[in-house]
């Protein structure tokens, strides 16, 4: 059998591989076979919309639905092109979604940039020929705090309830009721809560599932949608950020097929709104009570932050985020490597650089036939696209192992160091959004040792770090705490002076995934406070050590040590990833030892929705983790737990009543409980029923 | 004489639900005959009695069997389509109230052609009894050790007409929602759980038995010879002796209507007949002559369908019988095409501004275009089914839309025999919060 088969669309003899549908094949011709229901990655085609009426022959004398057919050699299809039949059938359709379409495209979010609007006008009729009321339903309906739906609008091409169905898994979008009364709702009437729930309204070909936080924020003719990268997660989605009048209104995904294929988490997509948060630090401040900062000039805080340095000498510790840009990282490694010789860092991560060897795109996952995932956290809470790959991987018949497998497997899947498993393909997932380029920065930026002296300066950058408890309790020792952060209460209470930190929207610089995938950010809005670049410039300065303001700079002097040399300019919009690097035995590394003590090993997991950005966006509050433990099977099983059972989990005299999930992917001996649920739980714990 | 008794042998006499009985008359003699044979040869037997689908569509059962993958790996299915919910059709309902055991001889036998094991009878909701009687048949058949490593499970529907499309009952039969999948690919080749299936309606299966105690060559002379074997055809309507009546294929429907089922009652005038089932091209009187086969049905522009007669006398309105039809398909249509969802709603909008008087005459003009981008243009039948009887109503009954504009009002004035009856529409309200509107 040939790779390839030759058809004719529209007169135009076009060859593709063998098995490419209609409409891909049609795009190959460059001519344009209108859908709305099709969309390959939400499964098979469903052929539900019937707007890609075409005639086909060898085929019955009626139009066909081309999404749901496969090219084939000899075939004739004629669109609405050059057949009257399809151009007819095509417009037919049309008419009929509109009968009922409320076409209130003027105060209509997707008006401007709708799917409807543009096939109507390329395809649709010029008048109507509907008389009667048209079909109400009550409206909009809020099926989460996050997303509206208009029924009315609906055209029913079940995208939505198959991303939920097919993509998330979810099962909460359903269709309800018959034929021309058919609905779409969340079952049972339960809030849409989940993950990735916010790509129904970027799937949605018309304005029927709109963004709460978007709902009449603007026109689409007075937008700008600027590429970048999102920096909440390890994964490092491709995203659009919707900007008007210098805020960001909206993100969108920007598919990277072998990094996201176009999903989005509803952390990246919606925590946005931390940028215009209340407690937002818009000019340096200093301590002015326990509780209490009060804000000081530029000048006046170079002075002390001059001045801070310099008492804190070498024996300075920094902890960083791993939130930072590379760039950000290096300028602020460089200042406080060169400057003071303070090379004592407390990094977010310890990558182990041993599975680079074995680095793969994502999208490799999909192609494994068996996949270990050696998590201790769960997989959706740390880097949640990369949950859909898994899911993706298994309905393609991939054999999924949660825990130490018992033979080789073809890919891993670990947020730990330890053995490969034979695997080819290994997937390390980071803590931090951007920890392996923070840590690559901060080694690149100077080679001197850590001296062996009682730190009287903590320098905290981020509030993620600010905000986290080891560090914290370094702050409560230290002399002096010199902060770079967004937000006051991130710092309140333990740093003496806070220079204002910007957000992954608005700067410009490099990150660099979980797979090693170097990708630009671009600076999407520009932030009430000058860069951060740009001050530790000008302290670097001060120190004699010469740190550009410009990122391009700053990354051209690390590329050569990092990133194989590669140009500022030359890291694309869809980054590609590097080359492996020469593949060493990790066989030989010792996992992480688990010690033999009685009881269960507990995971206080960070969940997805927590941290300075989710904080500061009150329509995801509902999305918080629920005060569960989830654990094994085996492990319910032994102590007679049944799912949903309220347990106790006790260590060391604290006790928390939790309810119990059992769950597939947690190995047994270990249980998970989100952060903010285990409060003084210890390493190990009892549950009882 | 039309009649001849194949699936309904021997039920007159002898109640036939009782498997002693109806292994009296020789029942499931023809499992261990099909056994004995090959998958192949036993196609082939099928294959030469030319048996066309009685669900309708008349597609020769033989061949869909040689379509089944039987080199899969999957398993195999066997599927009965005993979901009738035609308007007009109780054929089914019959066979499985009366001969349950014939039907599941002819699964047992039908399963073995195609190498399955795991065969479901998907039987209407509403059938309660027929499911009753049939369940304790499918029991005292499995007691008797009569499946051998056969499984036949019986699953009640839940109500939704779109069930008996085939696709959606596979659907359904999953536990999804019932709605029609794309094809190709066929059920043949990916059917139930994405495995080789072959569906059959109950009337196809429940006769494979009389075609292995006959064979094949024998059963191929029965009737024409285009579509040999009988029919239950279910006549109902304005008809004196309304019911089943086993014929042979190729009876005159005249026959059908006048001989045996005693003509139209209180000296009525004959107005049309739906020949299968609601769905189909209605016939005038002049049309009545042509033979009860898919063949002769086909050649005046109706179908053979459900083999269900719908008889209608000259006291109804003939805009009152499509708005009938039209509320019923719009009322099952499932949802999931735009044709069928939106152009129903709107046919039956039409039908009443049309029933009310208060239509023009580029309404009727309308009525015929929106059905026209309808037919062809769904997923599956539903929307020609809902079709195809409004289209024929317009073509040969015009006069009677044309004195509803002019009269500016329904010419019976309220002396029409479906006057106040109303569609199961207006008794149904599902969802809270929602209103239906007509």
């Amino acid at each position: 059998m040939s790779d390839l088969v030759t058809l004719t669309i529209d007169d135009r003899e076009v060859s593709v591989p063998t098995g490419t549908g209609l409409v891909e094949a049609a795009m190959a011709a460059g001519i344009e076979i209108p859908v709305f229901c099709y969309e390959p990655r939400l499964g098979d085609p469903v052929g539900a919309c019937r707007m890609c009426l075409c005639e086909v022959a060898p085929g019955p004398p009626k139009p066909q639905a081309a999404c749901t057919l496969t090219a084939a050699e000899g075939m004739v299809v004629r669109t609405a092109l050059t057949s009257p039949m399809a151009r007819e059938a095509q417009n037919g359709t049309l008419e009929f979604i509109l009968v009922n379409h409320p076409l209130d495209c003027p105060v209509c979010d997707k008006g401007g940039e709708c799917p409807l609007q543009d096939l109507t006008f390329r395809y649709g009729p010029g008048n109507t020929r509907m008389t009667f009321p048209k079909r109400t339903f009550e409206k909009p309906i809020p099926i989460s705090p996050l997303i509206a739906l208009d029924r009315e609008r609906c055209i029913l091409c079940y995208r939505c309830t198959r991303f939920s169905e097919e993509v998330a898994e979810d099962g909460q979008l359903v269709a309800v009721n018959r034929g021309a009364q058919s609905v779409i709702a969340t079952f049972e009437d339960e809030p849409y809560r989940g993950a990735f729930s916010g790509n129904v309204t970027e799937l949605c070909p018309v304005g029927a599932l709109t963004s709460t936080q978007y709902r009449f924020e603007a026109r689409p003719w007075e937008i700008q949608n600027v590429p970048t990268v999102c920096g909440l997660c390890p994964v490092g989605c491709n995203i659009s950020a919707t900007t008007r009048e210098g805020k960001v209104k909206r993100v969108l995904s920007r598919n990277h097929p072998e990094v996201d294929e176009g999903w989005l988490c509803d952390k990246g997509r919606f925590a946005y709104a931390h940028l215009q948060a209340r407690d937002r630090i818009t000019a340096p401040i200093v301590k002015a009570g326990p509780r209490r900062f009060e804000q000081v000039s530029w000048e006046d805080a170079l002075d002390a932050a001059e001045s801070t340095l310099r008492a804190g000498g070498s024996s300075t510790v920094t902890a960083l985020s791993g939130g930072e840009s590379v760039e950000e990282a290096y300028a602020l490694a460089k200042l406080l490597r060169r400057g003071l010789g303070a090379n004592e860092a407390v990094l977010p991560e310890e990558v182990p650089d041993g599975f680079d060897g074995y680095r793969a795109p994502l999208s490799a996952l999909r192609a494994a036939k068996s996949i270990a995932v050696l998590c201790d956290e769960p997989v959706i809470e740390r880097a949640p696209v990369v949950d859909l790959w898994l899911r993706s991987a298994r309905r393609k018949g991939a054999t999924i192992t949660y825990g130490v497998p018992a033979g080789d497997v073809e890919a891993l899947v670990t947020d730990h160091a330890g053995p490969r498993y034979g695997a080819t393909n290994v997937y390390y997932l980071p803590r931090t959004p951007n920890g392996r380029g923070v840590t690559d920065a901060w080694s690149a930026a100077g080679d001197g040792e850590p001296v062996d002296e009682k730190p009287r300066l903590l320098v905290i950058s981020g509030d993620e770090a600010a905000t986290d408890p080891s560090v914290r309790a370094m702050a409560a020792e230290a002399d002096f705490v010199l902060g770079i952060g967004m937000f006051e209460s991130s710092f309140r209470g333990i740093a003496d002076l806070v220079l204002p930190g910007t957000s992954y929207l608005e700067r410009d610089g490099t990150t660099v995934n979980l797979e090693g995938r170097l990708q630009r950010q671009r600076r999407a809005v520009i932030a009430p406070v000058p860069d951060v670049t740009m001050f530790i410039s000008k302290l670097a300065e001060r120190f004699g050590v010469e740190v550009s303001p410009h990122v391009s700079v700053l990354f051209d002097e690390l590329a050569a040590r990092c990133f194989g040399g590669i140009a500022f300019a030359d890291v694309g919009e869809r980054a590609e990833l590097p080359p492996r690097a020469a593949q060493q035995d990790v066989d030989k590394v010792p996992g992480t030892p688990v010690p033999a003590t009685g009881g269960l090993r507990l995971v206080a997991y960070r969940p997805l929705f927590s941290g300075a950005a989710v904080e500061r966006t009150p329509e995801l509050e509902f999305q918080k983790p629920d005060a569960e433990i989830q654990l094994s099977r085996d492990d319910a099983k032994a102590r007679g737990i049944k799912n949903g059972q309220t347990v106790t989990v006790s260590s060391n005299g604290t006790s928390v009543e939790l309810r119990a999930r059992i769950a597939k992917d947690v190995q047994a001996g270990v249980v998970r409980v989100a952060r903010d649920h285990a409060r003084d739980l210890h390493a190990f714990v009892e549950v009882k029923p | 004489m039309p009649v001849r008794e194949v699936l309904l042998a021997g039920a007159d006499d002898r109640d036939l639900t009782k498997l002693a009985e109806y292994q009296a008359i020789g029942g499931y003699a023809g499992v261990p005959k099909a056994r004995a044979m090959s998958s192949d040869d036993l196609i082939a037997e099928l294959q030469t009695a030319n048996l066309r689908g009685r669900g309708g569509a008349g597609f020769p059962m033989g061949r869909k069997a040689s379509l089944i993958d039987r080199s899969s790996p999957k398993p195999k299915y066997l599927v009965v389509n005993a979901d009738e919910s035609e308007p007009g059709a109780f054929k089914d309902r019959e066979v499985m109230a009366r001969v349950p055991h014939r039907l599941i001889e002819g699964c047992l036998i039908a399963a073995h052609a195609i190498e399955c094991r795991d065969v479901y009878i998907f039987i209407r909701g509403e059938y309660l009894t027929e499911y009753e009687i049939l369940q304790s048949a499918v029991d005292e058949a499995r007691a008797a050790k009569l499946f051998g490593d056969v499984e036949i499970t019986v699953h009640r529907g839940a109500g939704a007409y779109i069930c008996g499309e085939e696709t959606a009952l596979l659907d359904a039969l999953e536990g999804k929602r019932g709605q029609p999948r794309p094809r190709p690919p066929f059920p043949p080749v990916q059917g139930l759980y994405d495995a080789p299936t072959q569906i059959n309606n109950v009337c196809t299966i429940a006769t494979v038995p009389t075609i292995m105690e006959l064979g094949a060559a024998e059963f191929a002379k029965i009737g024409p010879e285009s579509s040999p074997g009988t029919a239950i055809f279910s006549i109902s309507g304005n008809i004196a002796r309304p019911g089943n009546y086993e014929l042979l294929l190729g009876t005159p429907m005249r026959e059908l209507i006048y001989d045996l089922a005693g003509g139209i009652p209180d000296g009525r005038e004959l107005k049309c007949v739906i020949p299968g089932g609601s769905s189909v091209p209605a016939l005038s009187p002049d049309e009545i002559d042509v033979p009860l086969d898919y063949d002769s049905l086909a050649k005046i522009g109706t179908f053979f369908g459900a083999a269900s007669l719908i008889v209608v006398d000259d006291r109804c309105c003939i805009v009152q019988l499509a708005l009938r039809s039209t509320k019923f398909y719009m009322h099952e249509s499932c949802g999931k095409c735009t044709p069928c969802r939106e152009g129903t709603r709107w046919m039956v909008q039409l039908l009443e501004k049309i029933e009310a008087g208060e239509a023009e005459l580029s309404d009727l003009d309308l009525l015929d275009d929106v059905g026209s981008r309808i037919l062809g243009r769904s997923l599956c039948a539903l929307g020609d089914f809902a079709v195809y009887p409004v289209a024929s109503y317009l073509k040969k009954w015009r006069d009677e839309f044309v004195a509803h504009v002019e009269l500016g009002r329904c010419p019976y004035g309220g002396s029409s025999s479906l006057e106040g009856i109303v569609a199961p529409l207006d008794a149904h309200r599902h969802h809270p919060g929602l209103e239906i509107l007509a």
